[in-house]
């Protein structure tokens, strides 16, 4: 094989496939990052919100929903279900000594529930939604699938549009200030408990947004978060907890060097060198690539 | 009309404010002067709603203040320029002073750019740097952020805590010209702060607080009430 077919037939498409992984990454650790950034809550159902979305698209696809219409359908159902969510188990133990541990313990046992409902409702088998977008393209060369594609797209679309409310309008100014302090916010009239409900219903949003997106690609099973959810927590700790850029650099970086090692080592390292970079960052340099929302 | 009467709080198990009692009008700087941890910075956060008040009432106007959180304390009129400026770091200048429009609703965007050009044309440095993120200033411009940031929001009642702590004396000067300005608008300002001398030029009238009670209060124009005052507080 010449250096330019390796190129084109090898290097190419895995740069490609991880991008398309990068991307999906980022859009579960999107919504996880900001609760973690703002709320200070490790949300553990954060992969089981993304797997109700899979499955909230699976459902009303099978009734008829066209898939562009469930794009926006899914997350603002997703929504009520967050605000719920926060209102009835973050919130009362929000202000309470131990926080974290309670929040943790919380939201994994409400991630072990939603996972046996979704069992009795669906069942345990793998589903597959049809791809909206079949065929493939060509670029340089490269044989692309289009729906992977329309995800790199969508995801960067996605990222934008996320990022310009947090960081350049006066709603997310609003966030970014109660996130790094409550009291100052809340004298300047910021609606704190508003903004800390509303923050965790989006990021629960995007959690069900992302499971539109990637049904098709990654099939739908009731514990279909937990693949996700462990590469999305690194990427929260490396980017930096609350970091959208963050999330971003993490994601993609991180989904490269998992494809891009398996071409040169053994796949079972991949794992341990992505979680590995994650121990260290958590070792030394615990604020992440670029640190915590709301902070410089 | 500012009233606080028989005003008590606790630090968990620390009984710090013992029955204070202020009355202020609107225009007078009120001093609140004491040695280090006899409760003035918690005097304020019970005002402004960080420490909840366990007794006694706060009513702005007639407006009754005790037992609601700080937002709502905030849309009552009530500003808060605490210890540390608090300014946030990650938020730029802009964002910063914006998040100070918020006391007001219903303000036009028309208003609130007015209001906002406004503390540009009065902090020339703050319009140098409304780009800037918060960590990026000196302390001088912090508080002088946090100052204007509270003033954007034009308050009825300005609870101000040290806020010459660590200031060069030009940069001193400059905020105590900012108080008197607030002073002017018709604010009621509680002014806490160590700089007695640079404070009682702006106060009307003060108080002076020892375990959480005040002690004394006197005039600040008068000789006699000021030398009681250095007497107590030992300067």
């Amino acid at each position: 094989m010449t250096p330019v077919d390796y190129l084109q037939f090898v290097l190419a498409p895995q740069v490609v496939n991880g991008l398309a992984l990068g991307i999906a990454v980022v859009l579960v650790a999107l919504g996880l990052t900001i609760i973690f950034g703002m709320l200070d809550v490790i949300n553990m159902s954060h992969g089981e919100f993304y797997a109700i979305g899979a499955y909230a698209a699976l459902a009303l696809g099978a009734a008829g929903v066209g898939f562009w219409f469930l794009l926006i359908l899914v997350p603002v159902l997703m929504v009520p279900l967050g605000m719920v969510a926060e209102r009835l188990l973050i919130r009362p133990v929000f202000d309470t000594k131990d926080r974290h541990v309670t929040t943790l313990l919380v939201t994994f046992g409400l991630g072990l529930i939603v996972e046996d409902v979704l069992k009795i409702i669906f069942g345990a088998n793998t589903q597959r939604p049809p791809t909206p977008i079949p065929g493939a393209t060509e670029i340089l060369g490269i044989i692309l699938p289009n729906y992977r594609i329309f995800l790199i797209l969508v995801g960067v679309a996605i990222v934008l549009g996320v990022a310009y409310v947090v960081y350049k309008t006066r709603l997310g100014a609003m966030v970014r200030a109660a996130a790094f302090d409550r009291n100052m916010a809340a004298s300047l009239g910021v609606p704190v408990s508003l903004v800390y409900a509303g923050t965790f219903a989006f990021g629960v949003s995007l959690a069900g947004l992302a499971g539109v997106l990637l049904a098709p690609i990654y099939s739908v099973f009731p514990t279909m978060g937990r693949d996700f959810i462990l590469l999305a927590f690194t990427v929260v700790i490396v980017g930096g907890m609350g970091s959208i850029w963050g999330a971003v650099v993490a994601g993609l970086l991180l989904t490269q060097v998992q494809a891009l090692a398996s071409l040169i080592i053994s796949p079972v390292w991949t794992d341990p060198i992505v979680f590995g970079t994650m121990v260290a960052f958590l070792v030394f340099r615990p604020q992440g690539l670029f640190g915590r929302l709301g902070h410089a | 009309m500012l009233a606080i009467s028989g005003l008590h709080s606790h630090y968990g198990q620390s009984h710090i404010i013992q029955g204070i009692d202020i009355l202020a009008g609107p225009g007078e700087v009120i001093g609140i002067f004491g040695r280090n941890g006899v409760g003035k910075t918690t005097l304020l956060k019970t005002i402004a709603g960080w420490v909840r008040a366990s007794q006694g009432a706060i009513t702005l106007d007639g407006e009754a203040l005790t037992g609601l959180t700080p937002e709502r304390i905030c849309h009552a009129g009530v500003g808060f320029v605490p210890e540390d400026r608090r300014i946030f770091p990650g938020l730029t200048v802009g964002e910063n002073l914006s998040l100070g429009l918020l006391q007001v609703r219903g303000r036009s965007s028309q208003d609130e750019k007015r209001a906002i050009d406004g503390i540009y044309d009065r902090f020339h440095r703050l319009g140098e740097r409304r780009n800037q993120l918060g960590t990026t200033l000196s302390g001088g411009e912090q508080q002088m952020l946090a100052m204007a940031r509270v003033m954007v929001g034009k308050p009825r009642l300005v609870l101000i805590d040290e806020p010459s702590e660590g200031l060069a004396p030009m940069i001193v000067a400059e905020i105590f010209a900012i108080v008197r300005e607030l002073r002017d608008q018709g604010a009621i300002i509680l002014l806490v702060e160590q700089n007695v001398h640079e404070a009682l030029s702006v106060a009307d009238r003060f108080h002076v607080v020892e375990r959480g009670q005040i002690v004394f209060s006197g005039d600040a124009e008068s000789q006699p009430d000021r030398e009681r005052l250095l007497q107590l507080i030992a300067v």
